[in-house]
């Protein structure tokens, strides 16, 4: 079920709807138009869904970057006493192998940030060029480019992951990431499209064109920026997805057993029955890092659907549509 | 469309809830009838209910229980026969002609007799089709004939004293009246099989079989359940959870933790992993570097087999010895001085690098020309415990200065690198094994089955040539005396210490637990009258046919 | 019209690329299936026997790649996906038949549940903005469909099977029932499906509410349901009619999709509950480089989606007028 909570929200106004379906477009008039940046940035600061988001973020990025001062135990070194409790020494005990379990969650948690920030980027990217290229080439390009976005959209991806996994079981981090980015980035590309398209005769953008400035100085300067929100919620849908799925794909033994990630934890934890062996937070520990890195990108990315869309911000109980009737 | 929406809302929580409730209740406990036996083995696939004897993916499931051979062969007692459908059997003619008597009184499950003419025309039809002569009984037979009413003659090419072991315990006996039917028995999916054995196939779906008592059955008395269960599981874990919550009361499984996870929760669970085969590191010795013996000894004695046995198999599997016998099972076999050397000596591993030219740099040993001493070594990434095993192998290498990286690869990739040679190291415990030590030390050591890089090996994938060594493998053919037959055996553990083209880590096991709460008769370690795995044919039948209902 | 053409332009367009992809991938992998049997046979095998497997089983066909993709063209046009490996002999279809209704009944009911499900809490909590539904469920939901599912089942499993025994673990029914359509089967069968069928609820239904819910409140605010309100019409008439049909069209083609992708869904699934259906069906071809079984899915895949998403666009034209005359 890795792809499904990812790919429907993604999907559920992509695949026929026309160009300015809901998500993209809803309230255009919403949007602000200048130092767009700027005004997301100050957005983020009141909302209280993309604060916590963050702060997970932060917490994780801090552990991913210093795994050897939090845990300077060799995750991989099977020294320890097998299958012990959680004590000082071992907070959340040992492995069946007399490993430690917090040095391994500690040091695994670098390789899904890893795979969540190359996928969402590498996605993210592809999405903009695409997208935008097609918008703005219309025409022939326009179709080609729109008819890869949609067959790439429909091609199920996750067992087309499974097989190209399967087979490239060596090659490990780098395909992974290349191939979830390579199949990841169909839907923002879809919605870049459309939001280019109807921003193309917008005002600001007339007026840029008849100042006669370059058309890469236009995308980059003055269609972009406006997207932001766009994007990010581009880059964020795709992490969820990158860490969602290498982390079935770890768990189910496609990944490389000999890494670090929380996935390959899982992975090892379900083959030595670790939930009824006596060692559950060996199956447990892992399984919540990936649900919180995960409820970590949902959150920001809620927020930001709140914050490009200001109709969708909470309101207090009594203004609400009693009062408006 | 509201109306439609709550409907359906309302149907499913009320099925919930109803499901939910009922479910107290309990229908769940399947040994509960005395006279059936549930078995757990994780075999990854669901029933295709094909019981074609003579397909290898699906053999386990009619020969043994359904289709029987003619001497059965105990592995276990190193390989002392038992009359099954033959009653007799006798060499002649410097052990080139072998004579079988047919046993008078065996019926078909379809009610006609078993006669000659059925052992002859299945030996024809695997002659006939040879996809379906999985031991390639044809490359050494030269005919097999009917003589008399009651007799069968199989002539060899050579001396074939070890076939007997593929000719008599590993062919499975088809009814001619059925088969000479059949147009092509190669793709026959056999779905109602019809044997001579102690249970009917009764009823079959993808997720179990059922086989049921057979009433006939020519050893009288027998078999005393009336059912076995034989449930396809596609992971692990809920074969496991059957066995240990008492479902299955026969599992054949790898269950980590074995003691929490599944003595603990019944004084009536019991379990025995009687070792069977090795699990080697083989070695390329086509390989520029690892062709020199010294290095292969130095990883020989770098390794404590005890450590990886204890942390990568939970002690399952015990530590191997570097003759490639198994032990306790072919203990006879053994030449004990030779089993004591390369026990665990880092040092000595060293010394022995150093001696032969070696130098260390940066940790790490290099040969003359400076390459450094560092190996990629395949493995299944499929096989979590050789997984953990072959990280443990590739640190201990480490310590004495030699670099292994374990490549996890999936089985089919793995298989095509080993068969073809296209490797440096490889983990691996898929070599045959048969009735003695010597079946197994052919299979590593006999150079004519090997074959050139490039070209997949039947065995013998580190590509050993040695000549002495193929002619003591010959000898062994010709003689059915035990005791020439274990001094030739000898000279094969000296050769795999003085040459070390494998290097055994640990020993592996016939997977099996058992449940003694409503069953007796099982194997035991004391009485070890049959591989008691319920994948081994066909052994599991002979199993099944002692379990008895308590009291 | 234009738009018809485009459509139909893309379908055939990606069902080509669909079945191309399906032909190229295992070819380009590494492995041998002809070794992969060999392996089976724990190297008893003699070269003679391997050559009339590999005879009876179709591979090392030394056939040009080119010859070998129109072949299979020609098979897939006349619906022959061949033998599977896996299963020999039977035929992939054969096979394929044989799981599918297991994975509909559980993953594919399960879809629609949450869809209906999701749909409904969203409709209600942009209903009541800022209630206690809508202050609760959302965030949940949207928390829990980032959870890893296959995680939450081994959970789940844990927690109600072993430690409480509430409900069976894995399969999809007792392996004493006989299967047919009495009553003490079909409820043991759901009895077997309501841990998966739960976890896969709790994981997939935060997508529905959170589109549902800002497609309500976009429309929401739209003339024609103000002014609904505004001719005093009973408050849960607008919300049905007037709001909710039309916030549900947008979402009408990610559930069609949904629908589709229900196979690559019960991977997983089907992998932790040891469910016989199509989800590990894939698993055990790619493990065992049965491309003829994996190839028949994989299209299979596909070919839902397309069809699923061919009718949603029906539904939607038919629903929703502008749609026909935007393009």
């Amino acid at each position: 079920m890795t792809e499904a909570p990812l790919t429907v929200p993604q999907l559920a106004d992509a695949g026929t709807a026309p160009p300015g379906a809901p998500a993209g477009e809803a309230p255009p008039a919403a949007r602000s138009r200048s130092g767009p940046a700027a005004n997301v940035w100050r957005a983020i600061g009141h909302n209280r869904k993309a604060l916590v988001g963050i702060a997970m973020l932060a917490f994780f990025a801090v552990v991913a970057a210093f795994p050897g001062q939090i845990a300077p135990d060799d995750p991989q070194a099977e020294i320890y006493q097998p299958g012990a409790g959680p004590s000082l020494h071992h907070l959340l005990g040992t492995t069946a192998y007399g490993q430690d379990i917090f040095s391994q969650l500690v040091w695994g948690t670098r390789l899904s940030f890893v795979i969540a920030f190359a996928v969402g980027g590498l996605a993210t990217a592809l999405a903009v060029l695409v997208g935008v290229s097609a918008a703005y080439l219309g025409g022939l390009g326009d179709g080609i480019l729109s008819l890869i976005t949609d067959v790439i959209l429909v091609i199920p991806i996750f067992p087309l992951v499974i097989v190209i996994a399967a087979y490239q079981k060596n090659a490990g981090l780098l395909t992974l990431i290349i191939v979830l980015g390579a199949l990841g980035w169909s839907y923002g590309a879809r919605q870049l499209r459309s939001q280019t398209l109807s921003m193309r005769t917008r005002d600001f953008l007339m007026a840029a064109r008849v100042r006669g400035e370059r058309k890469l100085y236009i995308i980059l300067f003055e269609i972009l920026p406006t997207m932001t929100s766009l994007i990010v919620a581009a880059f964020l849908g795709g992490a969820l997805y990158a860490v969602l799925t290498a982390a079935g794909l770890q768990f189910i033994g496609l990944g490389d057993p000999n890494s670090q990630s929380w996935g390959t934890m899982l992975y090892w934890a379900e083959n030595n029955e670790a939930l009824g062996a006596g060692m559950p937070l060996w199956a447990i520990a892992p399984g919540v890092c990936v649900a919180l890195l995960g409820a970590a990108f949902a959150l920001v990315n809620y927020a930001f659907d709140e914050i490009s869309n200001p109709a969708l911000r909470p309101v207090r109980r009594r203004k609400s549509v009693d009062v408006e009737r | 469309m509201k109306k439609a929406v709550f409907v359906l809302l309302l149907a499913g929580l009320l099925a919930a809830v109803w499901t939910a409730a009922g479910s107290g209740a309990g229908t769940r406990a399947l040994g509960s009838s005395g006279s059936s036996v549930t078995i757990s083995n994780e075999q990854g696939t669901t029933w295709t209910c094909n019981f074609n004897p003579f397909n290898p993916s699906v053999e386990f499931l009619s020969f043994g229980p359904v289709y029987e051979d003619l001497v059965y062969q105990n592995l276990l007692k190193s390989g002392a026969a038992t009359p099954w459908l033959a009653s007799a059997y006798a060499w002649s003619n410097n052990d080139k002609t072998l004579t079988f008597t047919i046993r008078p009184g065996v019926h078909w499950q379809d009610g006609k007799p078993l006669t000659a003419a059925d052992v002859v025309f299945t030996f024809q039809l695997l002659k006939k089709h040879s996809a379906l002569d999985l031991n390639s009984a044809w490359s050494v037979l030269s005919s097999v004939t009917q003589k008399g009413s009651n007799q069968v003659v199989f002539t060899f090419k050579t001396a074939a004293v070890p076939y007997f072991y593929y000719v008599a315990g590993q062919t499975p006996i088809v009814a001619q009246h059925i088969w000479a039917q059949i147009k092509d028995p190669v793709t026959y999916k056999d779905s109602k099989p019809i044997g001579t054995g102690g249970f009917e196939m009764s009823s079959c779906s993808p997720q179990v079989i059922k086989y049921t008592k057979n009433a006939g059955y020519w050893q009288k008395g027998l078999p005393k359940i009336d059912t076995i269960y034989y449930p396809a599981y596609t992971s692990n874990d809920p074969a496991n959870q059957d066995l240990a919550s008492g479902k299955a009361q026969w599992g054949s499984q790898f269950i980590p933790s074995i003691k929490t996870f599944y003595l603990s929760k019944s004084p009536d669970n019991h379990y025995w992993f009687p070792p069977i085969v090795n699990v080697s590191i083989f070695v390329n010795l086509t390989d520029p570097t690892l062709k020199d013996v010294a290095i292969r000894k130095a990883m020989a004695y770098a390794i404590d087999r005890p450590r990886v046995a204890q942390i990568g198999e939970y002690g399952y599997q015990p530590a191997a010895n570097q003759t490639g016998i198994v032990t306790p099972t072919f203990q006879s076999w053994l030449d004990p001085t030779l089993a004591k050397q390369y026990t665990y000596n880092p040092q000595k591993a060293i010394s022995i690098l150093k001696a032969a030219g070696y130098t260390m740099s940066g940790g790490v040993f290099h040969t003359k020309s400076g390459k450094p001493l560092s190996f990629t070594m395949v493995n299944i990434g499929g096989y979590s415990d050789w997984v953990a095993s072959a990280q443990i192998v590739a640190q201990e290498l480490k310590a004495v200065g030699i670099e292994v990286t374990p490549s996890n690869l999936s089985s089919t990739t793995y298989d095509s690198d080993v068969y073809t040679g296209r490797y440096q190291l490889a983990y691996d415990g898929n070599e045959a094994y048969g009735p003695s030590p010597y079946y197994e030390l052919r299979n590593v050591l006999y150079g004519p089955a090997s074959a050139p890089i490039g070209t997949a090996a039947a065995s013998n994938w580190e590509r050993y040539h040695n000549a002495a060594v193929d002619k003591l493998i010959n000898a062994y053919a010709a003689t059915t005396s035990l005791a020439t037959q274990k001094q030739i055996v000898v000279k094969l553990e000296q050769a795999m210490v003085r040459d070390v083209p494998v290097i055994p880590i640990t020993e592996g096991v016939d997977w099996y637990q058992y449940n003694t709460s409503t069953l007796t008769g099982w194997v035991t370690p004391q009485n070890p009258y049959a591989q008691p795995a319920a994948y081994a044919i066909p052994d599991w039948g002979i199993v099944a046919l002692h379990l008895a209902p308590k009291g | 019209m234009r738009f018809i053409v485009r459509r139909l332009g893309f379908f055939v367009v990606t069902l080509w690329a669909a079945v191309t992809l399906n032909f190229l991938i295992p070819r380009l992998m590494p492995g041998n299936p002809a070794i992969a049997m060999m392996a089976r046979y724990r190297g008893r095998i003699s070269p003679q026997t391997l050559h009339a497997l590999e005879v009876a089983f179709g591979v090392n066909s030394h056939q040009s790649l080119f010859r070998a993709y129109l072949a299979y063209l020609a098979n897939i046009a006349r619906g022959r996906f061949g033998t599977s490996l896996t299963f020999f002999p039977d035929t992939v279809t054969h096979q394929v038949l044989q799981a599918l209704p297991w994975t509909l009944a559980l993953v594919g009911l399960t879809t629609i549940f949450a869809f209906i499900l999701g749909t409904l809490i969203g409709l209600l909590s942009a209903w009541r903005r800022g209630g206690m539904l809508d202050s609760v469920m959302p965030p949940i939901f949207v928390i829990t469909s980032a959870f890893p599912y296959f995680w939450l089942a081994l959970i789940a499993i844990w927690l109600f099977s072993i430690k409480l025994g509430w409900l069976p673990e894995s399969g999809g029914y007792n392996i004493t029932d006989t299967v047919g359509w009495s009553w003490g089967f079909v409820g043991d069968a759901v009895e077997h499906s309501i841990l998966p069928a739960l976890t896969i609820l709790v994981t997939a239904i935060g997508a529905w509410i959170l589109t549902m819910r800002n497609n309500m409140i976009s429309v929401l605010s739209e003339d024609y349901v103000r002014m609904a309100r505004a001719k005093g019409l009973k408050p849960w008439r607008v919300m049905w009619t007037y709001a909710g049909r039309n916030a549900i069209l947008p979402n009408l083609t990610g559930f069609a999709m949904s629908l589709g992708f229900v196979v690559s869904g019960a991977i997983l699934v089907e992998f932790v509950f040891n469910y016989p259906g199509v989800g590990w069906m894939f698993l055990q071809s790619v493990e065992n480089q049965d491309y003829a079984l994996m190839q028949g899915l994989f299209l299979m895949i596909t070919v839902t989606v397309l069809l699923a998403i061919l009718a949603a666009d029906v539904a939607t034209a038919m629903l929703d007028p502008r749609t026909r005359d935007v393009r």
